[in-house]
């Protein structure tokens, strides 16, 4: 590569930035609000067949015999498939660590409520669930273990036999002198918490088509997929097909968050394709079973933690032992948001030793998948829980106590006890700018008066790192040794001077279509709405992992520089050739291979693009006539984890601050959100609007996690919550319209100085909200340590303290 | 059983007339029947709003009503909104891109309906108004903030427009 | 979530229509009335119900108004409950049903939704069920013998159950006028606003002299059925309105629940307390709105 890739978006050949930086309305929009998208359930295919599936109705049973007959002779059915189908055909999921899924319908077992056990692929979706009826299934009930403890009973039944346990991973991280720290401290200060599951549930569930071509043994699968070239590469792995003969074509989706899931749909699409003579399958999965089986849950888990202090309220020491209730598998790999959190174990703080003790067991409950955060979000809750009760404990402000603590700007890069390496942060700067955005003493006064009056007014004040940009060693502690995220874009300029930029994932709303279209229209000099960005199917694209660990704005952004610098290269020595002057004489800047010396001279794009096209004997020695380039773009200084887990694993640090005021009802437990503030710092804001839009996107999630969303289990496994009737997801009555200002330190490393920022708030807010009731609580000597704080529950804590009305 | 029944609906306009099973909902029918794949549909038990359309001028859950239910009725989805002609974009579909108001864009055209509906009844509507009117439709992308304040833009170009 | 296969038909008439649910009945046959569909639906997308029969009131003239009887207002079954909300007698003349309406759902759940449904269907959390037997409504259903009209307080007979024959078509409901200086409120606790109530409370009083008469308090959301507080009741008839008088009346009516509903959102003790908070708060409101 001739040039570095900017680091600021002022480096980029253009005289006044036009787009980068700039609240440019998305490129995606039109098309979305005429409802011309093509999400998958909008397609059809000639000869289409609509899959149903039949779940089991007991957590843990032995699958004894499925009678297929009846369903099999039903008019409408081209074909059913069952458990010894996919024996024959198939290979159990793949999981980290290895050997902890099944196949893709339950085969001996199922491990589940809502597990798979066989499929039908009918003329119509009605027909394929009116087939499922006819399906005759033999269950042996198995002992349910329905929670964690029942999981590592002397006497528990075991899920995966082949591994004799149903403790998939224990293992305790030391990073500093732990022991001596606590020992030494002032205070330590303790306690526990339970975090509940909660998940994704974007607006669009998972939906894919499938079709197998019989003739070559080629799967084609169309869908909701968030990471198109992964998933091609596991559905190959499950369903023993070569590589390059899984094609995977992504579809925009409606939201994912990590919890979109799909892996069983597929391949049970795909089968059941091949079982009715390569017929195109399609399978939408419905919000029942999404919120049953879909990668809807996540983050079962139960924490207890201590922070280790010193009289002037120093922070030296943080431990954690964590209890992690994956549900019935790793197939979702829930796995890796138990090890996330070694990116920013220590939050915006200078702790110097931690220690981290985590056993993730299995139980009957649902597999868990990723959401949004992906683990630092409850990992958060902990550590800022335990700071306030810091705080309360030696009477000083949770501000300050925060302020004295952090991080400081001159100490970045800065590389935490658990080894990540903070890219920059000014956590001062964002503070003060909340405490002022908020008039925290005004807050302050308000609450003062309010206690008087008797009623119960809390403050928080809470900040958290949001780690950005995961890389191949993210995941090396569950026992991934290496999957890396290349991201490469390709980038045309046409006979015209048009602008194509092709990638290789698709639109699920965070607006890269529209970051890509900005950062190649201000790089080229074209005007960004003549910009077009596409998406090529796995087959044809440059290798691309897609959205995730909010990592694909800064990628995207890194690919598309990449591939504008080799055209860049490229155009210059055909201009220079052409204008017979040196190359070091020609420089790109607002769209024309200009000349140093004589500015205005020079050549558009599109001329020199044309050229290139249509002249190949004006072309100088060896160019091809290729005005198009690919870049892939990938974190630098990636290295592998130590003994103890530690390395650099996320490329950027993005923080932010959140103060909320709640009233909790003392009658009824009811918690109101009277006021919320934010202020954030993501780096440079490729697009501020998109990045605000983000961020209070976050915010509902998290206050849905800190009051609303629950996935309730009975004592056998039995899901109580199945319907959205249960699954509270926040309405627009609940969610505050928050106040936001925000802060910009770049990052040094990333192209244009971003940060990763699409998790966001969900780091952050969850925290804020109880942390702000347990202010409103602590006169009253009663605590929040289980989400979601429901009315219920905080009326209990209120009761158990005499102080309800 | 089942027997397949006439249902005739204009939808946007146009006049339709079908034989249809009893139990497909309006949201199947206009997905799959009349291939309107603008309304989508997120729960198909009523609570998210997502396929939210007008019927006879008033907002509902496609996915809580039955084709034959919307026998001789008018039906307006997200299709009738944007200039057949021109293919400009409806008022309240700019205003949602001016301000932001979606990111995956799912369920958009829901809001959009509702928005609809709200702004020919109440064309200044107050912030209190907007947010009542828009309680019956979930996003899970916005948070809902950017939509409000599509819905105060989009109002005040409508009442601009219409000289109010 | 497809429903299962049903048949379906549109009568035109309510002769039409009781004499397909006759039919039905003498042939075994299982069919259910299909008004609004806003409960039903989800039902029926879910598999937990399955009838073989769907019969649509939707086409059925005659069905649709609101009028004043003298000093009853009188609802067709299938009026829509966004129609009870945009009638100025019914917010004039019987606000508390008109508040109740307002309470149900959302907008595009009342746009479709009937007002005899929510009476048929009988969800204990129905906001109409305690204005019915707070107001002492009545309750008028055609069947294969005739129209008859039964009061709410035996209307309403058990979880998702009412005394109606499976011949019988709900063809209205009777609602007496609001008397003027009335006071009356109606609150509920929901987890989001326009769920189901977790718990709920109506309340209509007057004054006489200054001093309290012809208190009803109902609740929903907490019992199989709608119930009343006549303990409660009895403590303020012909007392003077205080904030003590109310606490204890809220009291007394949280001791007179029998077995209040326990489910995953609240246990039968927090409905208890909810009980109590909303009477408390709903005697308070309506207090101050009696001339």
């Amino acid at each position: 590569m001739a040039t570095e890739i900017p680091r600021l978006p002022e480096q980029m050949p253009t005289t006044a930035l036009r787009y980068v930086g700039k609240e440019v309305k998305r490129i995606e929009d039109p098309a979305l609000v005429s409802g011309t998208v093509e999400f998958i359930d909008n397609v059809e295919l000639p000869g289409m067949l609509h899959c149903a599936i039949l779940r089991s109705p007991h957590p843990h049973a032995r699958v004894v015999r499925v009678d297929t007959r009846a369903a099999e002779a039903m008019d409408g059915v081209a074909a059913v498939l069952t458990g010894e189908d996919v024996k024959r055909w198939t290979n159990p999921t793949i999981t980290a660590p290895a050997g902890w899924a099944g196949y893709c319908l339950a085969v001996d077992k199922a491990l589940f409520v809502g597990e798979p056990v066989a499929a039908v692929a009918a003329s119509s979706r009605h027909l394929a669930e009116d087939a499922l009826e006819l399906i005759a299934v033999d269950y042996e009930i198995l002992r349910p273990v329905a929670t964690p403890a029942e999981a590592m009973a002397a006497d528990a039944p075991v899920l995966f036999e082949q591994h004799g346990s149903n403790v998939i991973q224990s293992r305790t991280y030391t990073w500093g002198e732990v022991e001596r720290i606590f020992a030494e401290a002032d205070h330590v200060v303790s306690n526990t918490f339970r975090w509940n599951r909660v998940g994704a549930n974007p607006t669009e569930t998972f939906g894919c088509i499938c079709q197998w071509d019989l003739s070559d043994n080629s799967l084609t699968c169309r869908g909701a997929y968030q990471t198109p070239g992964f998933w091609a590469l596991g559905r190959a792995m499950s369903l023993n097909l070569p590589t390059n003969k899984v094609r995977v074509i992504s579809h925009p989706q409606g939201g994912s968050f990590g919890g979109k899931g799909g892996p069983r749909g597929t391949d049970i699409a795909a089968l059941l394709s091949r079982k009715s003579e390569g017929r195109p399958v399609k399978y939408i999965e419905d919000r029942m079973e999404y919120l049953m089986a879909g990668f809807s849950q996540s983050w079962d888990r139960h924490y207890e933690a201590s922070l280790a202090v010193k009289a002037d309220g120093t922070i030296t020491g943080f431990r954690v032992k964590l209890l992690d209730d994956q549900g019935a598998g790793a197939e979702g790999y829930g796995t890796i948001s138990v090890a996330k959190p070694l990116a920013a174990f220590t939050g915006n703080y200078r702790i110097e030793a931690a220690q981290y003790d985590t056993t993730l067991v299995v139980t009957n409950r649902a597999p868990t998948g990723p959401y949004r955060g992906y683990g630092p979000p409850p990992h958060f809750l902990v550590l800022e829980s335990l700071v306030d009760m810091t705080a309360r404990r030696l009477g000083m402000d949770p501000a300050e106590l925060r302020r004295r603590n952090y991080i400081r700007p001159d100490q970045f890069p800065y590389t935490i006890p658990s080894g990540n390496e903070y890219d920059s942060g000014n956590y001062e700067a964002v503070l003060d700018k909340v405490l002022r955005l908020a008039d925290y003493p005004a807050l302050r006064r308000e609450q003062a008066a309010a206690r008087a009056a008797g009623r119960l007014v809390g403050i928080s004040v809470v900040n958290t790192v949001e780690p950005g940009v995961f890389d191949w060693n993210a995941y090396a502690t569950v026992g991934i040794q290496g999957l890396g995220v290349p991201e490469g874009a390709k980038v045309a300029v046409d006979l015209l001077g048009n602008v194509t930029v092709v990638v290789g994932f698709n639109i699920q709303g965070q607006g890269q279509f529209t970051v890509a279209a900005q950062v190649a229209a201000d790089y080229l000099g074209v005007d960004m709405n003549s910009v077009r960005v596409t998406m090529a199917p796995t087959d044809t694209a440059p290798p691309s992992f897609g959205q995730g660990g909010s990592r694909l704005g800064v990628a995207v952004t890194g690919a598309v520089l990449g591939a504008c610098q080799k055209l860049e290269a490229d155009f210059r020595r055909v201009a220079a050739h052409l204008m017979g002057v040196p190359l070091e004489q020609v420089e790109l800047m607002d769209g024309r291979l200009r000349i140093r010396s004589n500015p205005a001279a020079g050549m558009t794009l599109a001329e020199v693009a044309g050229v290139m096209l249509a002249r190949s004997d004006l072309l100088p020695p060896g160019m091809e006539p290729n005005p198009q380039a690919t870049s892939v773009w990938t974190a630098a200084g990636r290295n592998m984890p130590d003994d103890q887990g530690r390395c650099r694993s996320y490329l950027t640090a993005a923080n932010a601050t959140h103060v909320v005021m709640v009233e909790v009802d003392r009658q009824t437990g009811h918690t109101d959100i009277l006021k919320y503030f934010v202020v954030d710092d993501c780096g440079t804001r490729l697009n501020p609007a998109m990045v605000e839009g983000q961020i209070q996107g976050a915010v509902a999630q998290g206050v849905g996690v800190a009051l609303l969303e629950e996935y309730v289990y009975n004592d056998q496994a039995q899901p109580l919550v199945t319907t959205f009737a249960d699954y509270l997801i926040p309405t627009i009555h609940e969610v505050p319209m928050t106040q936001r200002d925000f802060v910009v330190t770049p990052s040094p490393v990333t192209p244009l100085g971003a940060k990763g920022c699409g998790e966001g708030a969900m780091h952050t807010t969850p925290a804020a909200v109880i942390c702000a009731i347990n202010d409103a609580l602590a006169p009253l000597g009663i605590e929040v340590r289980e989400t979601p704080a429901s009315p219920y529950r905080v009326w209990k804590l209120l009761t158990a303290a005499g102080a309800t009305g | 059983m089942m027997t397949k029944q006439r249902t005739r609906i204009t939808v946007n306009g146009l006049r339709y007339e079908r034989e249809v099973e009893p139990r497909l909902t309006l949201a199947d029918f206009l997905r799959h029947e009349l291939h309107l794949g603008g309304t989508h549909v997120g729960c198909e038990h009523g609570v998210c709003g997502t396929c939210t359309v007008l019927v006879n001028g008033r907002s509902a859950r496609a996915c809580l009503t039955l084709a034959l239910q919307a026998d001789g009725t008018e039906v307006t989805t997200v299709e009738a909104l944007r200039d057949r002609a021109t293919g400009q974009l409806h008022p309240i579909q700019q205003a949602f891109v001016d301000e932001h108001g979606l990111q995956c864009g799912f369920c958009t055209p829901g809001f959009l309906m509702t928005t609809l509906e709200l702004l020919r009844d109440n064309p200044d509507p107050s912030d209190a108004e907007i947010t009542e009117a828009l309680g019956g439709n979930m996003c899970r992308c916005t948070g809902y903030q950017s939509i409000v304040a599509s819905v105060r833009l989009a109002a005040r170009r409508l009442r601009e427009t219409h000289g109010a | 979530m497809k429903s299962a296969p049903f048949d379906y038909y549109a009568p035109q008439t309510l002769e039409a229509a009781v004499a397909l649910l006759s039919r039905f009945d003498r042939e075994g046959v299982d069919a259910k009335i299909l008004a609004g569909g806003q409960s039903l639906l989800p039902m029926l997308a879910m598999r937990v119900a399955r009838p073989q029969v769907l019969i649509d009131l939707g086409k059925v003239s005659g069905l649709d108004y609101i009028r004043q009887e003298r000093d009853t207002i009188a609802i067709g079954a299938m009026t829509s409950k966004r129609s009870a909300e945009d009638s100025s007698l019914v917010r004039d003349r019987q606000p508390l049903f008109h508040a109740a309406t307002k309470l149900i759902g959302h907008q595009q759940i009342r746009n479709r939704g009937s007002v005899g449904g929510s009476f048929a269907h009988a969800d204990p959390a129905s906001e109409y069920a305690a204005v019915a037997v707070a107001q002492d409504m009545q309750i008028k259903v055609f069947g294969p013998d005739g129209e008859r009209l039964i009061p709410a307080s035996e209307f309403f007979v058990s979880y998702m159950t009412t005394s109606m024959a499976g011949t019988e078509v709900l063809t209205e409901v009777r609602m007496p006028v609001l008397p003027t200086g009335s006071g009356w409120a109606i609150q509920e606790f929901a987890r989001r606003k326009g769920d189901f109530a977790l718990a709920g409370v109506a309340v209509t009083l007057r004054r006489a002299n200054g001093l309290c008469a012809d208190v009803r308090i109902s609740a929903f959301g907490v019992s199989a059925t709608a119930v009343r507080f006549p303990a409660a009741e009895a403590m303020l008839r012909g007392q003077a309105p205080s904030p003590e008088l109310f606490a204890r009346a809220a009291a007394a009516a949280r001791e007179s629940l029998d077995e209040p509903m326990n489910d995953i959102h609240a246990s039968a003790d927090y409905r208890r307390q909810l009980v109590k908070v909303l009477t408390g708060r709903c005697l308070a409101e309506a207090a101050s709105r009696a001339a």
